[in-house]
């Protein structure tokens, strides 16, 4: 600086410049997805309130069902259950779509696992993750149930 | 050298073979549809009163394209000043009224018989006009009677909000575009609305124009041609039109004699240019309509709560408060309430959020996320494309592959798949198996829009029968919030027409879904009893335009209302059973 003051350095044309430059960047930015809402902040930390529990079972599908704290982040977000017939191995996973009410303290999550054999205990483990994968800060213990 | 004596006889014969053709139905000029009426549909299919309705709203059509050129008409001339060149002062309205005279024209269809406001009427929010049809066929008939497509004919009220479609990185979703399957992306005129005005004039199941000059050319010849040239330019139709552009333009797309090409009208490359042009122009007016006070005009009962002139119901509060609250409607349905609370520190978050507090963020919210999803409809036998497998009199076959069909939505769009439209991004495409099954997210604005003469969609009525979601499966709100409420309480694997004994279809026995992947699960188990559905139907009834000020032109229905039998239950006489089902599959085999 060679001894430029604080407040010259800040009003010069150069700095000046490059902060028009970084506003109509952020603006452009947030214009191009004026529409869209933004994601909520991310939760400390997510835990579960209630389940999982199966919901219904039949016809070869279960619905695992879960609710947490809301995870926050992108609306778009994920169920996930990990699930095989050998609790060490549960090399499995479905998932589904949930959308986020980012006014909702608590999130349901509610995951389709198709394909299921009957008279065959599953265990499973459940989680989440947003949009494009980032994973929430949620572990489950290892859960089992049996078709019928 | 004999060879190509053969060819050029055989062109001949081709030549002579196709101008018969075109000359069965052309009358001195006149586009006469043909005498022969497509009907590859099993009794039943085609609603018995089809062809009087279709004569109904065209009489409505004719009425109101008489009230727009009125309108025209007395609107002052600009001035045209500025640099750019602005139609000062009533340039605005008379882009907007060019926009509706071409909505209400019907001679822009091969057959002058199908104008955009032939599927999209102003009572109906400008969605589909024939009680009848939203019953049984769900697609609306095209030029070619009775050519039609697989999906409920969208509204237009508020269709001009949606962005142009983008992928977003961080919600790893696709917003945007407009049609079911977001195929109008908008990537070119950066308005979906726009783009979508672009589709149906030239698809084959609808409007059905051979070639997009055609309704350049058919624009040249409209009446409102000066208006035409006054917003868009002098100049816009100097375009040398070859001597058998009438022909070719009365003839309907999917033509064999026209052998897939998408430009029969021969014009010189730099008229092609000025006909495109004039071509986005046509959609550029619909837009400016549709985005008009006349269409989205933010006038409902919500929109006076929101303005602090209208206090809602106890029932209808009662239905907002669960839009918000159990029924998680408004975590795609918008409802501009509330900004982004974070977690509330008890729940693990560092805010104090948590909480809706009502603040309302958006005093005009649009009621839907601009996203997509898949609810998990079950597929809807009624819906006439499954069974157009064989030519009609043009030697065009709509479905080829009948029952087969398998609508993915935006998935088979990504793909630039059977029955959509060319992906224009590539780089959408290693998405699509993860959006398979998706449909957007429609404004619930005006979902309950109906005809004052009938002045709701719920059984017993008197009710206007109108059609929800994208294969019109569902025929009442109370049935559409009841899917949402039970679909994985009631849920059988099935197909429609086939639950089980002791249970009634839509009432407690919903068919598998026809496409199960990529589900959304936010719904399908809320837990609201009958009492909490019927006030969230109240709640959206407030969202009808029309109350603050009246809806123009809604007043033009001239049919007949439904009565009787229960909402929960409405249009279920039209279930095609299981066993009659299984033989029309079997007579496609």
């Amino acid at each position: 600086m060679n001894g430029l003051p604080i407040r010259k350095f800040l009003l010069s044309p150069t700095i000046l410049f490059i902060a028009v430059l970084i506003s109509l960047t952020i603006c452009a930015a947030h214009l191009s997805h004026a529409q869209l809402v933004p994601p909520a902040p991310a939760a400390a930390s997510v835990h579960i309130t209630e389940g999982p529990a199966i919901e219904s079972d039949k016809d070869g599908l279960a619905i695992i069902r879960w609710t947490t704290n809301n995870p926050g982040g992108s609306a778009e977000h994920f169920g996930v259950v990990h699930y095989g017939t050998d609790a060490a191995q549960l090399n499995q996973t479905a998932k589904n779509h949930i959308q986020l009410n980012q006014s909702h303290p608590e999130t349901v999550f509610r995951v389709r696992v198709d394909g299921l054999k009957p008279g065959t205990t599953y265990y499973y483990t459940v989680g989440s993750m947003g949009g494009t994968g980032k994973v929430d800060p949620v572990k489950s213990e290892v859960y089992h149930f049996t078709t019928p | 050298m004999r060879q190509t004596r053969l060819i050029a006889l055989a062109a001949a014969f081709a030549t002579v073979a196709a101008a018969m053709t075109f000359a069965h139905h052309i009358v001195h000029g006149q586009s006469q549809p043909p005498t022969t009426i497509y009907n590859p549909y099993p009794t039943g299919i085609l609603p018995s009163n089809i062809t009087p309705e279709l004569a109904r709203v065209l009489r409505e059509v004719n009425t109101i394209e008489a009230e727009a050129i009125v309108q025209w008409h007395a609107i002052p001339p600009p001035v045209v000043t500025g640099n750019p060149p602005t139609l000062q002062n009533t340039g605005v309205a008379l882009t907007e009224i060019l926009g509706k005279l071409m909505n209400f024209d019907r001679t822009i269809s091969p057959f002058n018989n199908y104008a955009c406001a032939s599927c999209h009427m102003p009572y109906a929010a400008y969605s589909g006009p024939i009680p009848q049809v939203n019953l049984t066929m769900i697609a609306y008939p095209g030029s070619v009677h009775f050519r039609a497509n697989k999906r409920t004919a969208q509204r237009y009220t508020y269709a001009s909000y949606f962005p142009p479609l983008q992928y977003d990185a961080v919600q790893g979703l696709f917003f945007g575009g407009n049609f079911w399957d977001s195929r109008a992306t908008g990537y070119l005129l950066r308005s979906p609305d726009a783009e979508q005005a672009q589709g149906p004039p030239v698809d084959p199941g609808e409007m059905g124009n051979p070639d997009t000059a055609c309704i350049t050319y058919k624009l040249s010849l409209a009446p409102y041609r000066p208006l035409f040239e006054q917003v868009w330019g002098a100049g816009s139709f100097d375009i040398t039109w070859p001597a058998n552009t009438a022909q070719i333009c009365a003839t309907p797309n999917g033509a064999s004699v026209f052998n897939g090409n998408p430009t029969p009208v021969a014009l010189s490359p730099g008229d092609r240019i000025l006909s495109n042009n004039d071509y986005d122009h046509w959609a550029q007016s619909l837009n400016a309509f549709e985005h008009s006070e006349s269409v989205s005009p933010f006038t409902s009962k919500f929109d006076a709560f929101l303005a602090g002139t209208y206090t809602m119901t106890a029932n209808e509060a009662a239905g907002y408060a669960l839009f918000n609250g159990r029924g998680n409607c408004n975590s795609c349905h918008l409802d501009g309430r509330s900004t982004a609370p974070s977690p509330s520190v008890k729940h693990g978050g560092s805010g104090t959020g948590g909480k809706d507090t009502g603040t309302t963020a958006d005093v005009t919210p649009y009621f839907t996320c601009f996203g997509s999803a898949n609810e998990g409809l079950p597929k809807n036998p009624r819906v006439a494309f499954y069974y157009e497998t064989t030519p009609d009199f043009f030697g065009f076959t709509p479905n080829p592959g009948g029952f087969t069909y398998t609508d993915f939505g935006l998935g088979t769009f990504l793909r630039s798949g059977f029955g959509s439209a060319p992906n224009p991004n590539s780089s959408w495409r290693q998405f699509a198996s993860t959006v398979d099954g998706q449909m957007q997210v429609m404004t619930a604005r005006n979902v309950a829009l109906t005809p004052p003469s009938c002045p709701t969609t719920e059984a017993p009525g008197p009710y206007f029968q109108k059609e929800f979601f994208h294969n019109g499966y569902i025929k009442s709100l109370k049935q559409l919030v009841h899917f949402y409420n039970t679909r994985d309480l009631y849920r059988n694997a099935v197909e429609s027409g086939n639950c089980p004994a002791g249970t009634t279809e839509k009432v407690n026995c919903w068919p598998e879904p026809e496409v199960p992947q990529n589900i959304d699960m936010t719904t399908g188990n809320l837990g609201l009893t009958d009492v909490e559905e019927d006030q969230i139907v109240a709640f959206l009834q407030t969202l009808s335009d029309g109350f603050t000020t009246p809806y123009p032109d809604i007043n033009t229905y001239t049919g007949a209302c439904m009565t009787g039998g229960t909402a929960a239950t409405q249009g279920n006489s039209t279930i095609i059973p299981a066993d009659l089902l299984r033989q029309f599959q079997q007579m496609q085999r």
